[in-house]
């Protein structure tokens, strides 16, 4: 008897899960997909980064290639007192060559929080990119026509600063529109946009990124990239991922 | 000495009632005074070393050759066990913890700060210094999962955290990747040993090797003895028997300690010695007065057969009883006053800046070593002793049978 | 005028006394006089090296830097500031810096540190950073890429004098900055944190590598007297408007002041133990003298001489010798403390615990200051007359046939 009511409890709750799976993916599918959707099997990339501060703005170009969210390399194209400077990062650990000095430096844990080359992005940021289904747990917070809305809160164990992010993902794309950075206590720290959405071969990918601080030591900060170019899930070279590259790519 | 002459001793200090007592309030105002303030410098400054001690370096440390000029876990201590069953021996030796060091980045979402991880073991640290003593808020407990944290209290108030805030640690493990681990301060410590409150995180020993990739070793084995002044015989033992390691004493870690302590020694022996030197001239202007008065008086007693020797007891014992009396004033009242502030403190929290920059506690509680009741006896009875000395000569050269004949 | 005739005649009459007493007051006098200057002159030396070793008398800052110290709160006409400052009374000299956090790479290894953009020539009035070089050699204008830096940076990094390191920074632009910088000279200021990040390079070369031109993170401006900070600070202030902060040290180092403060106290409270004993030694002195004299007022009154006359007699006494001893000791004191002003004391022992609290100090002048020595004097001069009032009244009060026979 109790044994026969067991099963049928199994197999409503075996019914209920996947009817609702039907309807909308589930929370955790989302992130994983936003977070396929961003990075790829591997990335080329020509971006624009400008960095706005209140005293003016800033232009930099650079090149990118990654494979998976754990290798990437980028070499800077522009301003040309710049120009060659490489940076590469393998898991955890980031390095960086500057042809002037024809030095190839291993940035230090003390620096990893230092903002990287005078953005609003920090080196941790490039580094840890943390994953995000990694090191949070997602809940649906919300949804609308085009945009779900996404509560995510770290994993008790996760090396992560946050206290809080809350991200927009659109129907559409299964890509965020914006991702909001909060501190522990609740309050709003950074913002980061994704906007302007364009097909790239068989992918969709969103073109102009912006970093809005929100500390008062950044009043009037504003970080854009904007992504000229891209070829993605392209064969790229293993000899990027090295640290020999750092020297012999510079060029 | 006869007792006649023991009554008349005390009679003729009786006689001059308030003269005497002026000179007992002075010697027990300069004893008091003295003790007190002994007693209260001492406390500072053993206070001051006590922290380093207990929080950092123990009486004696060990490290790996060559760890304290080229610090990080390519030096570490590769078999602590070892160490630890040749400490064990030594009966001398009452406690040893075992930690491991790297200086790492400390990170909330708004701040970010260099800083030094320490893996402890919370339970050894409180048998080994006591450090729970040290705690100013929280809980001295890494939590049921040791994903806690101590943080110093300078630290903490730099990076605006408090307790229950997370931290997340980065720091190059032993492979020299960078490794980050998020952790909940579960306290706040104030040693006020300013290397520590600047810059220390403390986690659990275990955690901190998994975080740092150091399956075994450490970095430091800090070791307490159960008499202090044996560090040096300890050490050297120490040494002899680990050839391959840095033995250090706590005053070779703290060289500035150390001095502290020396200077103030110096300091209070020269405070001493002029008091000493300014009482004995009291005592001494009150003999030479009663001796000189009592001329004919002592004329007299050796007319009748008393010899110099019995009236020179007789004004020593007059002296003495003046700065015995003295003495026992300045000791009791001395002694509660030590008392007093070795159990409710000198509050001096209203310089706290100021005590800060000296590595010092809020509260100096008094130490009361039986040492300063001895060296203040021997100095009131050499004080009393030199003052008598001169009169009595006096006394010889007056020639007091002729003082008889004088008017 | 009387007393005073009276008075002198009795002093010499009653020579051993006065001499005692005149010595007494003058020893202690030169003592407190020259405790004082010391006590003075060492904390004015350890805060003035505190402050001149490198953070300045008044720093001139954006309003905004020191609570968010961000590139957007620089000053970013040092044009202006430098006219401002230039036409303001009272200043001997000045000087913008522009700090920055770099990442210094060596061969071996590399360290986070602060480049530091600075005027060679101006600087070297403004700071002892000229002075505290230990190899090769400071910096001169048109230096370009020389680097001027801390001996434990240097050791960190493994670098000695003529050889090359990096530095990856971020320049005002927000622009990426490196370059190789050669060592021409390394320092050792004693405060062992500044020496093991702090490194300096020309300012020319710094703002054209750092795009810094026209600007600075602050200015260090050296009073023309030191001890004007404050009122040089707050007419800084208003010269320059609310765009900029100039803050004296005072403000900028306030932990050290209070330790001086601290530290001060348990100086005078030491002296008052001392002072206590000394006050109850000229009390029994003078006890002993009037007594003395009993017979002497008993026959003075005997023949109508009214108590407030002898009163008077014995006060005009003391005072004349308070003021002989008390002009004496502050004579003996003056020249003392003038002379260690000029050759100041040497405490090489004590090196290694001025280090520890950021003093970097080991020879210690004492403070040359008139008014203080004449405020000795008077604290004295009261004290010492003071304490030979309770004799004095009491003696006057014994009925004149009791005085006559007093014994």
């Amino acid at each position: 008897m109790t044994h026969l009511k067991r099963l049928t409890a199994a197999i409503f709750c075996l019914l209920w899960t996947a009817s609702t799976a039907v309807a909308t993916p589930s929370v955790d599918d989302i992130v994983k997909r936003v977070e396929a959707n961003l990075s790829g099997e591997t990335a080329f990339m020509r971006l624009t980064m400008v960095v706005r501060t209140k005293r003016g703005k800033r232009t930099m170009k650079m090149e990118s290639w990654a494979k998976g969210r754990d290798r990437s390399f980028i070499r800077i194209t522009y301003p040309g007192k710049d120009s060659g400077i490489t940076f590469l990062k393998i898991d955890n650990a980031m390095w960086q060559y500057v042809p002037r000095i024809e030095k190839t430096i291993k940035i230090p844990a003390s620096m990893m929080l230092q903002s990287w080359m005078g953005s609003d992005f920090t080196n941790d940021d490039l580094v840890r990119e943390s994953s995000i289904s990694e090191d949070y747990h997602a809940a649906l917070a919300g949804e609308n026509e085009t945009e779900y809305l996404l509560d995510l809160h770290p994993r008790e164990e996760a090396p992560v600063v946050w206290g809080r992010i809350r991200m927009h993902v659109s129907k559409e794309y299964l890509l965020p529109a914006r991702v909001s950075y909060y501190d522990e206590e609740g309050r709003l720290v950074r913002v980061l946009d994704y906007l302007e959405v364009k097909p790239f071969g068989e992918r969709h990918y969103p073109t102009r990124w912006r970093m809005l601080p929100q500390s008062l030591d950044r009043e009037g900060h504003l970080t854009e990239v904007i992504i000229e170019h891209a070829v993605f899930d392209a064969e790229i070279d293993e000899a990027y991922f090295t640290k020999r590259a750092l020297k012999r790519f510079s060029q | 000495m006869s007792r006649v002459l023991l009554r008349i001793a005390l009679a003729s200090l009786g006689r001059r009632r308030s003269r005497s007592l002026l000179v007992v309030i002075m010697i027990v105002m300069s004893l008091w005074g003295l003790l007190a303030m002994e007693g209260l410098y001492d406390g500072m400054t053993e206070q001051v070393i006590d922290n380093a001690i207990r929080s950092d370096s123990g009486d004696i440390s060990i490290f790996a050759d060559g760890y304290r000029s080229d610090p990080g876990l390519h030096r570490l201590i590769a078999n602590p066990a070892e160490i630890a069953a040749v400490l064990d021996a030594d009966r001398r030796i009452k406690s040893h913890v075992q930690r491991l060091r790297q200086d790492g980045l400390i990170a909330t979402a708004h701040y970010a700060r260099n800083g030094a991880i320490l893996g402890v073991d919370l339970a050894a640290e409180e048998r080994h210094g006591q450090l729970a003593a040290y705690l100013h808020k929280g809980v001295y407990d890494f939590g049921e999962k040791r994903r806690g944290a101590l943080v110093g209290s300078r630290l903490a108030a730099k990076m605006k955290v408090k307790v229950g805030d997370k931290i997340v640690l980065s720091a190059q493990n032993r492979d020299n990747e960078v490794t980050a681990l998020a952790l909940r301060i579960t306290g706040i410590l104030k040693t006020n040993n300013m290397a520590l409150d600047d810059s220390a995180v403390f986690i659990d020993l275990a955690k901190a090797r998994e975080m740092l990739m150091v399956a075994e070793g450490v970095s430091r084995i800090s070791i307490l003895l159960h008499d202090r002044r044996q560090v040096d015989a300890v050490r050297q033992v120490l040494q002899a028997e680990l050839p391959e390691r840095e033995v250090r004493g706590w005053d070779q870690l703290y060289p500035a300690l150390m001095q502290g302590r020396e200077m103030m020694a110096v300091f209070n022996l020269i405070t001493s010695l002029l008091v000493f030197c300014v009482a004995a001239l009291g005592i001494f202007g009150v003999v030479l007065v009663s001796v000189l008065e009592r001329l004919r008086e002592f004329g007299i007693m050796l007319a009748i057969g008393t010899t110099f020797a019995e009236i020179r007891a007789m004004v020593f014992v007059e002296s003495f009883v003046l700065g015995l009396s003295g003495y026992l004033g300045g000791a009791l009242l001395g002694g509660l006053t030590l008392l007093y502030f070795s159990r409710y403190g000198l509050d001096l929290s209203m310089f706290s800046a100021g005590l800060d920059a000296f590595g010092m506690d809020a509260v100096t509680y008094a130490l009361i070593r039986p040492g300063y009741f001895l060296t203040a006896l021997a100095a009131v009875s050499g004080a009393t002793l030199i003052s008598v000395l001169l009169p009595l000569r006096v006394l010889r050269k007056a020639r007091p049978i002729e003082a008889i004949n004088r008017i | 005028m009387m007393f005073v005739h009276f008075a002198v005649r009795n002093i010499r009459a009653y020579r051993n006394r006065s001499l005692v007493t005149i010595l007494l007051l003058a020893l202690t006098t030169t003592m407190l006089v020259f405790a004082t200057a010391f006590m003075d002159g060492s904390h004015a030396k350890m805060l003035s090296n505190a402050v001149e070793i490198y953070p300045g008398y008044i720093q001139i800052t954006h309003r905004d830097f020191r609570d968010k110290p961000s590139l957007d709160n620089l000053i970013f006409d040092t044009g202006s500031v430098r006219r401002v400052v230039a036409t303001t009374p009272g200043i001997a000299a000045f000087a913008p810096r522009f700090e920055s956090f770099v990442l210094f790479a060596g061969d071996a290894k590399a360290v986070g540190g602060m480049l530091t953009g600075i005027e060679p020539a101006a600087e070297k009035k403004l700071s002892r950073l000229a002075a505290s070089l230990t190899r090769g050699a400071y910096l001169e204008e048109g230096d370009g890429n020389r680097l001027y830096l801390g001996y434990e940076l240097a050791r960190r990094l493994k670098v000695e004098v003529g050889e090359r390191l990096s530095f990856v920074g971020t320049g005002v632009d927000s622009s990426f900055a490196a370059d190789t910088l050669v060592v021409k000279g390394i320092f050792n200021t004693g405060l062992f944190d500044f020496d093991a990040t702090a490194a300096f390079v020309d300012k020319g070369y710094f703002d054209r590598i750092m795009m810094a031109e026209n600007h600075a993170t602050h200015f260090i401006v050296l009073p023309a007297d030191p001890r004007e900070a404050d009122p040089v600070a707050a007419d800084l202030n208003s010269r320059l408007g609310p765009d900029y902060l100039a803050e004296s040290w005072r403000t900028t180092m306030e932990g050290l002041v209070q330790a001086m403060l601290v530290d001060s106290i348990f100086g005078y409270l030491t002296l008052a133990v001392i002072f206590i004993v000394i006050f109850f030694v000229v009390l029994i002195y003078t006890w002993l003298t009037v007594f003395a004299r009993m017979r002497e007022i008993g026959v003075l009154r005997a023949v109508g001489t009214r108590p407030g006359q002898i009163l008077r007699m014995l006060v005009a006494e003391s005072m004349l010798l308070a003021l002989g001893s008390v002009v004496l000791g502050g004579i003996i004191g003056g020249v003392l403390a003038w002379y260690f002003h000029h050759h100041p004391i040497c405490f090489s022992f004590s090196e290694e615990q001025f280090k520890q609290y950021g003093l970097a100090a080991s020879s210690m002048p004492t403070a040359f200051a008139p008014l203080v020595i004449l405020r000795d004097m008077a604290v004295m001069f009261v004290l010492a007359v003071g304490s030979t009032l309770y004799p004095i009244v009491k003696a006057n009060r014994v009925r004149p046939i009791e005085a006559i026979h007093h014994v």
